[in-house]
């Protein structure tokens, strides 16, 4: 049976987080929480891959208890079981650490045959978990994944697009791979009542740092990160730039036309 | 037939003098949106001059002044009306309330708001919201001024559990068209205090006086909501389940409708296809989008349960859930984008924005297909399946204008007709502006059109605010009697 | 580990169809700049063959130094090979730091050789600065959808990887070196064990529309749009003003214009000569992408960021200003 694993993250929809004029930090206050919306897409090809071969999916995600709420949004959409990593000690965690305890947690629950994540988060953004989680599992990988075309189980090899700057590549994997998947062809479906209804109730394993055997206590959290960051700032802006107001919307336009065309703009 | 004066050099002076030269244009430096609104089939004219107002005064101001001159007016909002009451016919000013866009102040134990009318409805709601209060009205579109939306009894989305415009209308400041400045209504929820001339004021397009201020009516927000769409095979499927879903005991706060031509426009047009076109191998034909509201979570997940039932006795395909904000945002930011899919890939349209029973609406919609198609056009439509208000767009990529306006002329006369057989009215929420009056009064009869007529020149004797809307006439030959 | 062990700066020579990709020597420009405050050498790291003259360009840059490495594995671009490569050499070699053009291959492999080295990655940095007390290189990057700036640094582990876009820095060679160390290593890569393989490479559709990295005019719409309908004026007054039109990242979130047109830091960089911006709020992600000779905001919000970035600036709306400049730019033309 083919066996797959999405792995998603819980992320505040930073839009809504604002900046604090004064202290220069951020306010996460009321800030409602979503699941990363990429990650949709890798959990959308898996379910249509699932569709198509059977299968079973282990939806994955390291976060605070509160993060089981986008694992019940995986569970309603087709997710067939859902782990919840969770523990004080893991906080504060940068790509290097997370991606050895996820890879941890998910290999003591069996192996994959197919690994599919969101291409980033919005949060974080730096788009190397893909790349770390193949690493930490060992397997190939193909980022910015577009499209999967074939999968020959027997033979161990899936035909996949990868989407690069000039173009579109084809590419023929060795079986266990790792995605993270562009959205352009799987724009996530809606999760039906059944499926939300069971994912109310449904069990999530939760792994805590003493569920999880053979973790190196120095490689998890802060102390397993090989990043920090010592400071954020708000963003220093330049001098405001010549404002044009001639009173109305129209007759400011008029006005710059004016000056672009001396300028020799336009 | 009304006699109206000239706009001399010497009057534009006085009007520029009211509102200042930034807020006053003429000529070459007008806005050409000013000559239309969004339905620009039903013909453009240029204002001779348009004064951006700010205040209630320069209103009064101006109103004595094209009075005593004989001056037609045309007041507008945001310009994004449908049946061209913001147009300006007979040219004269337009008095544009764009600038009167500030919120006042809130009245936390009253539960209301006193605002300028030209605030735009998506500032007015989200403003609301960060108060923790809640603007019912919800008409989709979301950049027309709330003044606008008054004027016109805007309906919207959340009308089969709110109701719609005038309900939350508790006071206004309204300039007539003699320049006298008249507060009406209070800031009460009940009255029984002679004539409501603030409901008459409610759904006046501009013909009976120029709103300026408004105390409109808030609730507390509901706490949860979520929303279920429901794809059926076909759209009378879907439509018949209406009944049921209001039977159920579920108190939705909207049960709109879309049939399968507008999801597929739609979702080319915006690259969103959040709704599906195809599901469990079957095609979809319809679709039916409800919102739920609760006070919590498990109050909502009780309503699922009995709107399932209901889904699977109609023959539902499935029953989605959309119950996270970011896809509640992408649903209905594409049930809204319904219109401007329409408008970006049709040369020509025209519409429809009737009201018929809940139970003729897919009679009604086959009817108005069959017509349309017969006169060359193709039709699409969604709307309120819940109050059986229907937007219903004809529609020709390949015809030139004059082929156009006739064959869907003869569309529009029968489709009105069968309308009134089946009991319904002619606007449910775009009103009649100039371009729904013969079949307002085929459809309200001679007697009451008379006593609207009469009503006008009550409140407007030289007959100058908005000239040809409603109930009145601009062209040779055609009074009111 | 010790960190002080880590001596001299890497920036990996990209190649793309036997050509340097761009960003490398961007990177070589900003690397030398850090080498000089830093007392570190500065090599390129080439992996396979490349032509003589495309070297010179990297000399031009003012490294110290190349490593070439020969061997199996190189011929197209794979995961494995280059991860592998980049492992053993440091290994050997112990750079301190090490930077790698953010291209969808570069962001592919650092992350994973990072890992097998057990050390931290950093990507899209906007800024380098060397802090002489700890002996860490910052990396400055905008965070949380541009509202602030982050510093982020490798306290303790080495080498210090960071990713980094095409565009944040500018090509601007300094001229060669005298005595040029150049290091050749052989690593092979059986081939056998590389688990992917290319098929085919289908070229991105031809539209020129979608291409605006080199455009000289650049219409730029923002999260103010309405909607889809209003788009069409701005259309038209790129069309007459000969540019092309742009998007920020809400507009390809909202579907509204593909992804090839997203201005940013994670989109396309630009330097047209003018750009004008109607409804765009003016994120640090944004504006790092635009490098413009002269720079217009349209915006309602007078307080918007934007109009700190601009060289003229309309507080208005964005839909009358832009109709108004279209029936202007046709006047002023008949």
């Amino acid at each position: 049976m083919l066996k797959i694993l999405v792995c998603v993250k819980q992320v505040p929809d930073i839009d809504l987080v604002k900046m604090d004029p004064e202290t220069g930090n951020l306010v996460r206050d009321g800030v409602p929480s979503m699941i990363n919306p990429l990650d949709m897409n890798a959990l959308e090809a898996a379910l249509r891959l699932k569709e198509d071969m059977g299968g079973e999916i282990t939806a994955i995600t390291m976060g605070p208890p509160a993060a089981e709420a986008v694992l019940r949004e995986c569970l309603a959409l087709g997710a067939d079981r859902a782990v919840l990593v969770t523990g004080r000690e893991f906080g504060g965690a940068d790509t290097l650490s997370t991606s050895y305890v996820i890879a941890k947690a998910a290999l003591q629950l069996g192996s994959y045959d197919l690994i599919f994540c969101g291409k980033e988060t919005v949060d974080g953004a730096t788009g190397q978990m893909g790349s770390q989680l193949a690493e930490r599992f060992g397997t190939s990988q193909v980022t910015s994944m577009s499209l999967i075309k074939s999968l020959d189980m027997e033979r161990g090899s899936i035909v996949v697009e990868r989407e690069v700057e000039k173009g579109v590549e084809t590419i023929e994997a060795r079986i266990p791979c790792l995605f993270t998947v562009e959205k352009t062809n799987y724009q996530p479906r809606l999760p039906n009542y059944r499926g939300k209804k069971a994912a109310r109730t449904a069990k999530i394993i939760t792994m805590g740092p003493g569920d999880i055997e053979g973790l190196d206590e120095k490689l998890i959290g802060v102390p397993g990160s090989g990043t920090i960051v010592p400071r954020i700032y708000p963003p220093v802006l330049p001098e405001a730039g010549q404002i044009i107001d001639e009173g109305s919307a129209a007759a400011s336009a008029v006005k710059l036309c004016a000056i672009l065309a001396a300028e020799g703009r336009i | 037939m009304e006699k109206y004066g000239k706009l001399s050099p010497e009057l534009m002076e006085e009007l520029r003098a009211i509102v200042g030269k930034e807020r006053f244009f003429t000529g070459e430096d007008i806005d050409p949106n000013y000559s239309h609104d969004e339905m620009p089939i039903y013909g453009s004219h240029m204002p001779e001059a348009v004064c951006e107002v700010e205040s209630t005064r320069e209103v009064s101001e101006i109103l004595k002044l094209c009075n005593e001159h004989r001056i037609p007016v045309t007041p507008r909002g945001a310009g994004t009306g449908l049946v061209g009451g913001a147009v300006p016919l007979l040219g004269g000013v337009v008095i544009s309330t764009v600038r009167m866009n500030k919120i006042l102040d809130y009245d936390m134990k009253n539960l209301c708001v006193r605002t300028q009318v030209g605030v735009l409805l998506q500032d007015l709601a989200a403003d609301a919201a960060e108060h923790g209060l809640f603007y019912p009205p919800d008409p989709g579109e979301k950049t027309a001024t709330v003044g606008g939306n008054v004027a016109t009894n805007a309906g919207g989305m959340r009308a089969v559990k709110y109701g719609v415009t005038r309900d939350y209308v508790l006071a206004m400041t309204v300039v007539l068209p003699t320049g006298e400045i008249l507060e009406l209504g209070k800031a009460v929820c009940k009255s029984s205090s002679g004539y409501s001339l603030l409901q008459l004021m409610c759904g006046s397009e501009g013909t009976l006086g120029i709103i300026t201020e408004l105390t409109l009516k808030l609730i507390p927000a509901p706490p949860h909501d979520v929303s279920l769409l429901m794809p059926f095979e076909n759209l009378a499927d879907a439509i018949a389940s209406v009944p049921d879903i209001k039977l159920a005991k579920l108190d939705p706060q909207s049960i709109e409708f879309m049939d399968a031509d507008i999801v597929r426009s739609s979702a080319a047009f915006t690259g969103n296809s959040i709704f599906p076109q195809k599901l469990q191998g079957r095609e979809v034909g319809g679709c039916i989008l409800v919102t739920l509201v609760g006070n919590s979570e498990d109050e909502l997940y009780e309503k699922m349960d009995r709107l399932n039932d209901v889904a699977e006795k109609a023959g539902a395909i499935d029953l989605l859930v959309v119950d996270t904000p970011s896809l509640k945002k992408t649903v209905w930011s594409a049930r809204s984008s319904f219109l401007t899919a329409i408008e970006a890939d049709t040369k020509l349209v025209d519409e429809l924005d009737v009201v018929v029973p809940v139970d003729k609406i897919a009679e009604f919609l086959v009817y108005t297909r069959q017509v349309g198609e017969e006169q060359g056009l193709y039709v699409r439509n969604f709307g309120h399946a819940g109050d059986g208000n229907l937007h219903i767009y004809c529609c020709s990529n390949t015809m030139t204008e004059e082929e156009f306006i006739p064959r869907v002329k003869v569309v529009m006369g029968k489709c009105y007709s069968e309308c009134a057989r089946f009991g319904g009215q002619v606007s449910g929420e775009h009103a009649i502006g100039h371009a729904k009056k013969e079949y307002l009064r085929e459809s309200v009869g001679d007697t009451a059109f008379r006593l609207m007529s009469q009503i006008k020149r009550v409140f407007d004797p030289n007959m100058i605010l908005n000239p040809g809307k409603v109930c009145t006439y601009t062209e040779e030959g055609k009074g009111e009697d | 580990m010790d960190k002080r062990d880590y001596k001299n700066m890497w920036v990996y020579i990209e190649q793309n169809e036997k050509q340097i990709e761009p960003v490398s020597l961007e990177l070589c420009c900003e690397a030398r700049k850090l080498c000089d405050v830093t007392g570190d050498r500065l090599l390129a790291v080439v992996l396979g063959a490349c032509p003589e003259t495309e070297l010179d360009k990297v000399k031009d840059c003012g490294v110290d130094g190349f490593i070439h490495v020969e061997g199996t594995g190189y011929e197209y671009y794979n995961t494995q090979a280059y991860a592998n490569a980049f492992t053993v050499l440091s290994e050997k070699y112990r750079p301190s730091a090490i930077f790698v053009g953010g291209t969808v291959n570069g962001r592919d492999f650092a992350p994973r050789f990072a890992v097998r080295l057990n050390t931290g990655c950093t990507s899209d940095a906007m800024e380098l600065v060397y802090d002489e007390k700890t002996g860490d290189i910052e990396f400055i990057e905008p965070a949380v959808g541009g509202k602030i700036m982050a510093v982020i640094t490798l306290p303790v582990l080495r080498p210090q990887i960071g990713t980094i876009r095409p565009g944040t820095f500018r090509y601007e060679p300094t001229g060669g070196r005298e005595n040029i160390e150049h290091i050749y290593e052989r690593i092979d890569f059986p081939l056998e064990e590389i688990d992917t393989r290319i098929l085919a490479f289908t070229p991105g559709e031809g539209d020129s529309e979608l291409d605006i990295s080199d455009a000289e005019v650049i219409v730029c719409v923002g999260n103010g749009l309405k909607d889809e309908a209003s788009l069409g004026r701005y259309r038209e007054l790129a069309k007459l003003l000969g540019g092309k039109i742009g998007c920020t990242r809400p507009l390809f979130d909202r579907g509204i214009l593909p992804y090839k047109l997203q201005i940013g830091q994670s989109g396309v960089m630009v330097k047209p000569k003018l750009f004008i911006a109607f409804g765009v709020s003016g994120a640090v992600n944004h504006v790092a992408g635009v490098d413009a000779e002269v720079f217009v905001a349209v915006n309602k919000r007078a307080d918007a960021q934007i109009f700190n970035y601009c060289d003229y600036g309309i507080v208005g709306d964005m839909d009358q200003v832009c109709d108004a400049m279209i029936a202007e730019i046709k006047r002023m033309r008949s």
